[in-house]
């Protein structure tokens, strides 16, 4: 295939809209090939779009499904020739999620927490979603395991764990929510900040952290330690998210990225003791991104309108559905994890919610080095992501900023400071949030760039930008991104003016890490007393068998892989 | 003024969904467009003159100028009136299924009974039913919070239960009695029934049920004065406390079992 | 394959306990004992009296067919229906349920599962209210007060108990049984109730308001409530709700006896918020007792398939659900439905009369591996290998965990996964005819 004339911002190559042709054979990117012809004069090309953290399959999902048909019945589109009926907009299903990215000119996304215990049900869902590649982020957080090794300060046999835990699970790296206020849901309780001990486990969640980290390195993982803070959505947890960042400051990564990608950012960024002097720190986080190199973030941004708020932070969604007083999923599993369910609408009338709306926006514009932040919605709990496009348009045009600041709540222009930031985001910004970036702190080498050797995953959209004022056409970009002129995924056009043409597959990408045999020789008893004991299950069925993947692509890591070498 | 008329030309053994008979969805349409509307009965798509006879005159109308009269048994046609905003149904016969759901406004008669789920999340309009009804008479659909908002079901025979289960707003009246838990979840509609019911208000918030005859009331409920309406005495409660409500319950005659 | 061997850690497949550490014997491809089930379990495992021949009504009579016949007079039947109706589900694996969803797309049909006359209402109540649960293995390893209500899990459970609840011993819970209060709560003093601390009689039908007066209770209204109510006084209700508020970590289990008696799903809508209002108290969850192996499975694989766990119409080609309209009961009983398909489920034994008798109207085609009352009605039989002895499969627990069930002996039968297929494969190939034929 060849991709004639476009404009194509490829920046992890060094490419910032300059006019090319593209070339792609046997589903690569390639110098040179012959074949099909697509016209893509004066269009905007990227790389397929990348989703870091999306909440997409699982056990939570469906149960947001089970628990909403009200929600099901939204967006409901009858079977065609090529594609299964769709329902859902919050939680849509499985078809709809691998149809509504690709015509979105999305062809990566990542299911961002699975317990290792409920993996397989995960698995089971990713496998039914059409088109895209996928892996799925394991949750290590609130691990009895873990905080064992953890408090008998057992580096070697917490990596070992956490080798066989991703195997087990087929997971692609270490999730950590609200460090061991998972474990202290077991009885109703929470942590209240990084110091304070779980009960039960002699640790506490600084400890969790650092540990969970330090054995990520030293298993050299290809993407980072994925942490959703302590204290989330509470006023004033700012402090906690930059003590959290402060913690890991001196861990050396075992690979050449962050060492901590926080996620949802947005929800960490508060100020204010209460609900009523709430307001915006923003600032503040994004200062630190600019001036510590350790970590990078992803939004969460938050949109009006309907969403679902799962997350493995449970406490965090009883609190939700007490103040909302809205129907409640809970879901704790045994020596792992918690998790909750809770229906949101967000509306600009609510002060908290309009701050809440404009620090994602403040995070992302007060960053200077776009590589550091991703473009997300932490999907479906900020909005869907079907409304990517609204936040792109409101990260380009201050005019549409200003606009919809119009019409919140008065009080919002003193609680953040997005009004007086005139910063409009170009295409580079964008490309290297949505797509450059996302890979390249995941650690997936063929995505997020186009360069010879990647996947042949592209997206032509409907704008010329060389022509096109794009802050002043804000309207004109949201819908053009909403529906991509072409969504190429692995040398496939699979997507075109919003219609599906094709449904392939997409893989599962896991991590298989090796480590020494006498750590993993000494990890086994201690397995196999814990399932002996206290899980409900038995060792031998436990693990994610091959049947689930069957199209599985294993990425190496432990000592599979060179560790970096320092530099004189 | 303009008049369409249909019946159907078969016993229908599979249900029919024929969302289509609705004065907004008729109005502008002459005769051969209407003919050739979608209907579905089951799997299979027809067009509305296969399964049912049309006649009207050739002229177009605005919504609200136009009445649709079903001749013939309608009990299995499903869907008739739904979201219609303007104009009259005259069902001659009973009605099927979600008769009048959406509804926001005009007027749907039905002469003999309707079926379950009748006028589902109404929003405004009228729906008058000569005999009984079924279950979840102007409820919502499950899941969501608010059924019915607004408008009002008049039904003279008796109804099933879940009789306006989640209602925030509109009015219901019942001539006869009403199934186990009528007004569930109310949060600010009014409904009245002549006859009798079973635990109704359960998890009410806001609104007003009154039960003519003889209930059965919740434990959740406080008992509060008794009032003269309309000379009739009511034991007035309020409730229901499980959740803190603020609903009123007026109950003609209390039973204990 | 004539080699006695033992296969450890098998999982049964009989109820929703899915146990996982069954040790089955097998010898000359057959099993010859099994080990740690219950006895409901060893007897599915050790297998009786099976259907060997597919089978196709002629003349009024089931007379012996080859399978491609039966697939071919099974899409017939299917494609012909205007409402053919897939029921069933629950003792086959999540593989054959994935099936059945794309040939109910494929044909527009309505699937349903077993749910219909189990724990429809209990989802019903959980789209009202969501459900406040957790796994088994956290009621195992920190319940110190039990409350069995509506159910009977020593009769329909037997190794819950042990394994998850009241005898089950855990990380915090290392006395077991006597670290733990249980409770009862039914219309009648079970076996359940005879091992229980507490048990408490309710009238039939007066669930709804002892639920209802316990949750005044918990919120310190009791002096509200009258000095009985539903059969239980006032006094035996204040010291259960002293005792579910003063739990470290609670769990209400709840079955037929409240999805299925007067009030249905209200009933476990009431439950739900009684649980999460006594999360302000204490940890309180609460988990339904499924009764098949997989209707937690049908269940999870219908709704990300269809937005839906159960009654999902897809006969307009996109799915619609509603409960009291789409369910399998509810249809057969207004005689809205031209055609059935009954796999891996009773129906003749278990539906009420009045919708036995609207199948016994209507061409039925039935996939299992037994014959039961259901085969009387059919008029395709096709006989299959089963989830979990003869085939590998995937299943949900009654909690939602899901375990990839073994096979233990091989069968000449094919798989519910490989009949769907078939089936499925005979529904092209008649389109694909009639479309030739310009029909």
């Amino acid at each position: 295939m060849i991709i004639k004339g476009g404009i194509v911002y490829d920046p992890a190559n060094g490419i910032f809209g300059e006019e090319m042709d593209l070339f792609v054979d046997k589903g690569r990117m390639v110098e040179q090939a012959k074949g099909e012809e697509i016209d893509a004069h004066g269009l905007l090309v990227m790389p397929g779009g990348v989703d870091a953290h999306s909440h997409i399959a699982g056990k939570k999902v469906n149960t947001g499904r089970i628990m909403r048909p009200d929600d099901s019945r939204l967006g409901t589109e009858p079977r065609t020739g090529t594609c299964r009926p769709s329902t859902g907009y919050t939680v849509p299903n499985c078809y709809a999620i691998g149809y509504r990215y690709a015509r979105m000119g999305y062809t990566t996304a990542f299911e961002a927490a699975t317990p290792i215990l409920e993996a397989r049900h995960t698995h089971e869902e990713l496998e039914e979603i059409p088109i895209i590649d996928k892996g799925a982020l394991t949750l290590f957080g609130n691990n009895w395991q873990v905080m064992e090794c953890i408090r008998n300060n057992d580096m070697d046999m917490l990596a070992a764990y956490m080798a066989w835990g991703l195997r087990s699970a087929r997971g692609y790296g270490v999730k950590i929510v609200n460090p061991g206020g998972g474990e202290a849901w077991g009885f109703g309780g929470n942590v209240k900040g990084l110091d304070d001990p779980v009960p039960n486990f002699d640790v506490t969640p600084a400890e969790i952290i650092r540990g969970l980290a330090q054995a990520n390195e030293m298993l050299r993982l290809p993407h980072s330690i994925h942490l959703h803070l302590n204290n989330l959505g509470k006023p004033g947890n700012y402090n906690t998210a930059i003590e959290t960042l402060d913690l890991l400051k001196d861990i050396r990564p075992g690979r050449m990225r962050q060492v901590v990608h926080i996620t949802h950012m947005q929800f960490s960024a508060y100020g204010g003791s209460s609900w009523r002097d709430f307001e915006s720190k923003a600032p503040v986080i994004a200062d630190y991104f600019n001036s510590h190199h350790h970590a990078t973030m992803d939004m969460g941004q938050l949109l009006f309108g309907s969403a679902t708020t799962m997350t493995a932070d449970a406490p965090l969604e009883y609190g939700n559905a007490r103040l909302t007083h809205n129907k409640w999923s809970n879901h704790d599993i045994e020596l792992e994890e918690s998790s909750g369910v809770v229906p949101m609408v967000y509306s600009r009338k609510m002060l908290v919610n309009a701050v809440q709306w404009a620090v994602g926006l403040e995070l992302a514009l007060l960053v200077a080095d776009p590589w550091k932040i991703l473009m997300t919605t932490d999907h479906p709990n900020g909005s869907p992501f079907v409304n990517y496009p609204e936040v792109i348009s409101l990260l380009i045009s201050k005019p549409k900023r200003d606009a919809e600041m119009a019409l919140m709540h008065d009080q919002v222009q003193n609680r953040t400071s997005l009004s007086g930031i005139e910063r409009e985001l170009d295409w580079t910004d964008i490309v290297i949030m949505t797509r450059a970036a996302p890979a390249r702190i995941l650690g997936l080498q063929d995505k997020g760039h186009l360069g010879p050797g990647a996947d042949a995953d592209i997206t032509i959209y409907n704008l010329m930008p060389e022509e096109l004022d794009a802050s002043q056409n804000h309207d004109l970009v949201k819908k053009a991104l909403a529906c991509a002129k072409y969504t190429i995924k692995g040398g496939a056009v699979v997507s075109k003016d919003g219609q599906i043409l094709s449904t392939p597959p997409g893989r599962t990408f896991w991590v298989d890490a090796a480590v020494p045999q006498d750590d993993a020789d000494r990890l086994m008893p201690e397995l196999e007393e814990k399932f002996a004991k206290y899980y409900s299950v038995q060792l031998s069925n436990y693990a994610v068998q091959d049947a689930y993947l069957p199209h599985a692509q294993v990425i190496r890591a432990g000592l599979s892989v060179e560790s970096l070498k320092e530099v004189a | 003024m303009r008049t369409i008329i249909m019946s159907p030309k078969k016993d229908f053994r599979i249900s029919v969904e024929a969302e289509v008979i609705s004065p907004d969805r008729l109005a502008l349409l002459d005769i051969d467009q209407i003919k050739k509307l979608a209907v579905w009965q089951g799997n299979r798509q027809h067009i509305l003159s296969d399964l049912f006879t049309v006649e009207s005159d050739d002229s177009t109308a605005t919504a609200g100028d136009t009445t649709v009269r079903l001749t013939g048994d309608f009990s299995k046609v499903k869907r008739i009136g739904e979201g219609m905003t303007a104009g009259v149904i005259e069902v001659q016969g009973s009605a099927g299924m979600h008769a009048g759901n959406n509804m926001s406004g005009g007027l749907l008669s039905i002469a003999e009974n309707a079926d379950d789920w009748l006028a589902r999340e109404m929003r405004g309009g009228k729906v008058v039913v000569m005999g009984d009804a079924g279950n979840y008479v102007g409820a919502g659909y499950r899941g969501e919070k608010c059924g019915m908002r607004g408008g009002e079901i008049e039904v003279s025979g008796s109804v099933g239960a879940y009789l306006g289960e989640h209602i925030c707003g509109g009015s219901i009246r019942i001539g006869g009695n009403a199934g186990d838990f009528a007004g569930a979840a109310n949060q600010g509609g009014t409904i009245f029934i002549e006859g009798c019911s079973y635990l109704p208000g359960a998890e009410m918030s806001k609104g007003t049920i009154t039960v003519k005859g003889t209930a059965k009331v919740l434990p959740s409920f406080q008992k509060m004065e008794v009032v003269q309406i309309d000379g009739q005495a009511y034991q007035k409660y309020a409730g229901d406390l499980v959740d803190n409500g603020k609903g009123e319950l007026l109950v003609g005659s209390v039973r204990m079992v | 394959m004539s080699e006695a061997k033992i296969i450890k850690d098998a999982i049964c497949s009989f109820c929703g306990c899915l146990c996982d550490d069954i040790n089955v014997e097998v010898d000359e491809g057959r099993v010859q004992r099994v080990r740690h089930a219950c006895r409901l379990g060893s007897s599915k495992i050790l297998g009786h009296g099976r259907i060997e021949h597919p089978m196709v009504r002629k003349d009024g009579r089931l007379v012996e067919a080859s399978f491609q016949e039966a697939y071919d007079r099974s899409a017939q039947i299917l494609l012909r229906a205007n409402k053919p109706l897939l029921y069933g589900w629950a003792s086959t694996s999540c593989e054959a349920a994935k099936k059945g969803i794309l040939l109910a797309e494929e044909v527009g049909a309505v699937i349903d599962s077993t749910a219909t006359v189990c724990h429809g209402p209990s989802v019903i109540g959980i789209e009202e209210k969501g459900l406040p649960g957790a796994t088994l293995g956290q009621v195992k390893n920190r319940a110190d007060t039990i409350v069995f209500w509506g159910c009977n899990p020593v009769e329909a459970h037997p190794r819950h108990s042990l394994r998850y609840s009241s005898n089950s011993v855990g990380r915090f819970t290392p006395q077991g049984r006597e670290g733990r209060k249980i409770v009862v709560v039914d219309v009648r003093e079970t076996r359940t109730a005879r091992n229980a601390d507490k048990f408490i009689r309710v009238n039939p039908g007066g669930d709804y308001e002892v639920i209802s007066a316990l949750r005044m209770l918990v919120k310190g209204k009791g002096d509200l409530l009258p000095q009985e109510v539903g059969g239980v006084l006032k006094a035996d209700l204040a010291e259960l709700a002293d005792m579910l508020k003063a739990a470290r970590f609670g769990a209400l289990f709840f079955g037929l006896g409240i999805t299925h008696s007067r009030g249905r799903y209200k009933n476990i809508d009431n439950a739900l918020s009684l649980v999460a209002e006594l999360n302000q108290h204490s940890k309180f969850v609460i988990l339904p007792m499924r009764g098949h192996y997989n209707v937690g499975g049908i269940g999870q694989t219908l709704a990300w398939s269809s937005g839906y766990p159960m009654s999902v119409d897809l006969t307009r080609g996109k799915p619609y659900f509603n409960p009291g309209e789409t369910s399998a009961c509810d249809l057969l009983a207004r005689r809205d439905v031209d055609a059935a398909l009954i796999i891996a489920a009773d129906a003749a034994s278990n539906f009420p009369r009045s919708t036995v008798e609207a199948l016994a109207d209507i061409p039925v085609i039935q996939i299992d591996p037994y014959e039961n009352p259901t085969t009387l009605l059919s008029d395709v039989v096709i006989p299959c290998a089963i989830a979990g002895v003869e085939v590998e499969g995937t299943a949900y627990r009654m909690d939602g965990l899901s375990l990839r069930l073994r096979k233990l002996v091989d069968s000449c039968l094919p798989s519910d996964e490989e009949i769907l297929m078939g089936i499925l494969g005979s529904v092209h190939r008649q389109r694909q005819m009639m479309a030739n034929q310009g029909v």
